[in-house]
């Protein structure tokens, strides 16, 4: 099946999933139909919890799923329709509070029906997962304790949405309807201890052993790692891994890094080349030879394999390790066709892979293109940026003839797509993904 | 360009959803 073809199957089961439960909701006996606001205010309701549950299942890391649109593309969409899910989270009790004023009354005895706790304390708990999400980094706080927080927030406010569901006993006074939204919540939180405690089993099971740590230019450390007592995964150059090194795979500290070695490892090597950037990078190169490591993957669309005449790769600084797979790949494979990789640099010493780059030109039909933003005095090549006006000048026309990868920092790809845009290349031309997921 | 395409996405996902909800609605009140 085509990725075009599993995108729609997606859209379409995703869809099913999240309207089928509320239209299941209209079979059998029904209690008597109250105004339009009111019944538009529950389905409003049902719709967004639904879409909340999805949500378990969207970063649950099925490859099967991820694979047609790239985890970049599903993180984002992960992020937006949460918020559209909370939008909706909070007009069904807006519209119900305007509708039926009556509601802001306490009850006689001064006591909440259950119904309404587990409403609130739903509500509550998508505020504070919103906030968190938006502004993690503004309120200080880390990754690791952020993600478990969001997890515990996300599961308090299914579990609070669906119990005050059940409370109020409107529409789940049928066994049925009760025991259809009641296995779906738990389906959906299942998919949380597939992620956290499934998954994590298997990849304790089938560890990496790093046998080699290379110092590379530019603050970037390769490690060699080879699967330990099992055969390990197959990658396509391009894709990435979630790596644990320090700690078991149960705990939160995977972080995301393309494969940099040649895809056609037979042995289950793979390598990966990290930049010293952020808390988790400037340890990596202190990581001991011998030591035990974990890999999720292999995970990513960003990867060669459409028909083009040419491939033509934008790497911005350590943006430049998924490309390094390309190449390496396409040149163990003898592939004929040209390369053209124009590669951003800061400096001419800070240059990652400089010198394997020039050994692979007697390799491949490899052209590199170095643009320095700090060039030295006598440097005779591209200066600055990569603009639209440097790809005009090296890269040959049909522009749309060609398939693009751009890898780098975030302004630099929202520069390099606005460009190719000018250049009228297809979107389906260019492939680009970001990991900065959070 | 492909956070453009995301941000489609659950536009279109969010009328649908809307829209069908509004059906569910018109459903139960015209019986």
């Amino acid at each position: 099946m085509t990725y075009n073809v599993r995108s729609i199957v997606w859209i379409v089961a995703y869809l099913l999933f999240v309207l089928l439960p509320l239209f299941a909701l209209l079979a059998g006996s029904l209690p008597p139909a109250r105004g339009f606001w009111t019944e538009f205010s529950a389905a409003l309701g049902y719709s967004g919890l639904a879409i909340m549950g999805l949500q378990f299942g969207l970063t649950a890391r099925f490859k099967y799923v991820t694979e047609p649109w790239g985890e970049d593309v599903i993180y984002h969409f992960h992020r937006n329709i949460s918020l559209f899910a909370v939008a909706l989270l909070l007009v069904h009790p807006s519209i119900m509070f305007v509708v039926h004023p009556e509601l802001f009354a306490l009850p006689q005895d001064g006591k909440l029906p259950w119904g309404a706790v587990f409403a609130f304390l739903s509500v509550f708990a998508l505020l504070a997962l919103v906030v968190t999400a938006l502004w993690r980094v503004k309120l200080n706080i880390s990754y690791e304790t952020w993600h478990l927080t969001h997890i515990a927030l996300a599961i308090t406010a299914v579990t609070g949405g669906l119990l005050h569901m059940v409370g109020w006993s409107f529409y789940l006074v049928d066994p049925w309807k009760r025991a259809l939204w009641i296995g779906l919540t738990i389906f959906w939180i299942a998919l949380v201890f597939y992620v956290r405690l499934v998954k994590p089993l298997f990849m304790l099971r089938h560890p990496y052993r790093v046998t080699e740590v290379r110092q590379e230019r530019g603050d970037t450390t390769t490690l060699v790692m080879r699967p330990d007592g099992h055969p390990g995964f197959r990658f396509s150059p391009g894709q990435f891994g979630w790596l644990t090194v320090w700690g078991s795979p149960f705990k939160i500290t995977a972080h995301p890094f393309s494969f940099s070695s040649s895809a056609t490892a037979t042995d289950g090597r793979v390598e990966m080349s990290i930049r010293k950037l952020g808390d988790f990078t400037k340890e990596i190169d202190k990581v001991p030879v011998g030591r035990r490591v974990y890999l999720d993957g292999p995970y990513g669309a960003f990867t060669i394999g459409n028909p083009a005449d040419m491939h033509v790769l934008i790497a911005g600084g350590v943006g430049v390790t998924p490309m390094m797979s390309m190449i390496r790949t396409l040149a163990d494979a003898g592939d004929k066709r040209p390369v053209i990789l124009l590669y951003g640099s800061k400096d001419w010493d800070s240059i990652t892979f400089r010198e394997e780059l020039e050994e692979l030109k007697a390799r491949l039909d490899l052209t590199v293109i170095h643009v320095l933003a700090v060039p030295p005095a006598d440097w005779t090549g591209e200066r600055g940026f990569i603009t639209a006006e440097v790809l005009m000048r090296h890269l040959p026309q049909p522009y749309a003839a060609h398939e693009y990868f751009i890898c780098g920092p975030a302004v630099m790809m929202d520069a390099i797509e606005w460009a190719l845009g000018e250049l009228e290349v297809p979107l389906s031309k260019y492939h680009s993904e970001r990991y900065s997921f959070v | 360009m492909r956070r453009l395409f995301a941000d489609r996405l659950v536009f279109v996902t969010g009328a649908i959803v809307v829209l069908l909800s509004a059906l569910f609605a018109l459903l139960r009140v015209m019986g």
